[in-house]
């Protein structure tokens, strides 16, 4: 929290135009989540983030307006469509009423989405270019402001160039040829739509009431809620798939015996030995006393009350490593034990 | 008497893919077994170490950031090392068929990849633990 603050805070005052944050539910959706969980814990994610930078004595209307989110674009055609409205709604309220912004621009939430890597399936690879298709299809009619397909291969590996291909046409195909781009909401004012819109509201709204009065989202994680309501949502899908409550189509129904063969991409191990030679040139070629006084400005600062990104802008010019940055910070905050919540 | 089967459930790396992990650990759980779960970024010392300390009779490993090819082999040797070649490993994850083929070569007891069901990993770890009579 002090990092995304003094990041916020920076970008605030320094760096107007800068999107500082992309306040993320992808990663909580890969996780096993549901849909309702991924976007009540995002949204109370960025409710935790604009309070940190109100008590640093930020204006909501100077930083709310370069706020972003990062939404998973998953199987469910509709429930995928409110979930995006749903946060515009939510989000909107949020700084209206809780953190009482003015300026318009601060009640509009914004946001990138990513196909659902956990929904690739292994089997049948070539499927996965349609259900890519039809997720990245449900964010862009839910009004999403940049977009990620993932590849076909990707539940083997990085992908190869031809699979990447295919996902980057299918945006363009979608962009270009399909006409679904020259009107925003087009769902809106559907009866089944708005219905849904709502109830998703309604669930996510009761989640984020549930983490406020556990005192907020740092308690909330630190008690294990989020991750054993996300770990049982995980568990209960991988149930209805095994038992075949889930259709997931050439995984449980419609299979193969024989699968088709994927040329995937292999990476060569001597990457590895290019990127230790490249580390160990700039080691040499750097200023490493400058590098050592810069960490220990970091350091510094990071034990004290002052922002870190100026110092580690330093460490940066002097060529510092993303591993010693990380570590001088680990000197002073420790780092998280993860609690194991099965 | 009955004695529970023993897996240690370990994510080693840097990799943060821990939903398979998780699931994997509660369905063993739910089969009856005891399972312990070791969390994120685990070295193989730190893994083989764990084992050692809780007595299991299993490992399984989840891998998913295609460095099963050199964490393996390292886990392998340490068990080799710390004379308990007769804990079982196991490795679920992104795992290609012809690493799948080597790695088993090397030791390891089984390699589930994508599409294997918790049905089959719990059958198998019950039927190749040898239960004392």
């Amino acid at each position: 929290m002090r990092l995304v603050t003094d990041v916020v805070e920076y970008a605030t005052r320094h760096v107007p135009k800068y999107n500082p944050v992309s306040i993320s539910g992808y990663h909580i959706r890969e996780a096993g989540s549901t849909a309702v969980q991924e976007l009540a814990f995002t949204l109370r994610d960025g409710i935790e983030y604009v309070e940190w930078a109100l008590a640093r004595g930020l204006d909501v209307d100077d930083f709310a307006s370069r706020l972003s989110f990062f939404f998973n674009a998953h199987n469910d055609f509709f429930e995928e469509i409110a979930k995006y409205r749903a946060a515009r709604k939510i989000w909107a309220n949020v700084m209206r009423d809780r953190f009482g912004a003015k300026d318009e621009r601060s009640l509009k939430l914004r946001f990138h989405s990513q196909t659902a890597g956990c929904s690739l399936t292994w089997q049948q690879p070539y499927n996965n270019i349609v259900r890519t298709a039809i997720q990245a299809l449900a964010a862009v009619l839910g009004g999403t402001q940049s977009l990620h397909t993932n590849s076909l291969d990707e539940a083997y590996a990085l992908p190869s160039e031809q699979a990447v291909t295919i996902a980057l046409r299918t945006q363009q195909i979608i962009a270009h040829e399909s006409g679904v781009t020259s009107v925003a909401d087009p769902l809106g004012g559907s009866y089944f739509l708005e219905e849904l819109t709502r109830k998703i509201e309604r669930a996510a709204l009761d989640y984020i009431r549930r983490i406020d009065e556990m005192g907020g989202m740092i308690p909330a994680i630190e008690r294990g809620f989020p991750q054993s309501e996300i770990a049982d949502a995980s568990y209960r899908y991988q149930q209805e798939q095994e038992r075949g409550d889930r259709v997931t189509v050439g995984v449980n129904r419609f299979t193969e015996q024989q699968e088709q063969s994927l040329d995937i991409l292999q990476i060569d191990e001597s990457a590895e030995q290019r990127q230790v030679e490249k580390l160990a040139r700039l080691r040499a070629r750097r200023d490493n006393l400058r590098v050592t006084e810069a960490l220990q400005t970091l350091r510094t600062a990071a034990a004290g009350d002052a922002n870190t990104i100026p110092a580690m802008l330093d460490c940066v010019r002097a060529y510092a490593t993303t591993g010693e940055i990380c570590e001088a910070l680990r000197d002073v905050f420790g780092s998280w034990q993860e609690t194991s919540v099965l | 008497m009955d004695k529970r089967i023993r897996v240690l459930v370990a994510k080693p790396g840097l990799d943060g893919h821990d939903r398979g992990a998780k699931v994997i650990a509660r369905a063993l759980r739910d089969a009856g077994m005891e399972v312990i779960y070791t969390g994120l970024r685990q070295t193989p010392e730190m893994i083989v170490n764990a084992a050692l300390q809780e007595d299991v009779q299993v490992i399984g490993v989840s891998i998913l950031s295609g460095a099963h090819n050199a964490i393996v082999p390292r886990v392998l040797d340490l068990l080799r090392e710390k004379d308990m070649t007769d804990v079982l490993l196991i490795v679920g994850g992104t795992i290609p068929d012809t690493d799948a083929v080597r790695l088993k070569q090397q030791g390891v007891a089984a390699v589930f990849q994508p599409g294997a069901s918790l049905e089959q990993v719990v059958e198998f770890i019950r039927s190749s633990v040898k239960q004392p009579a």
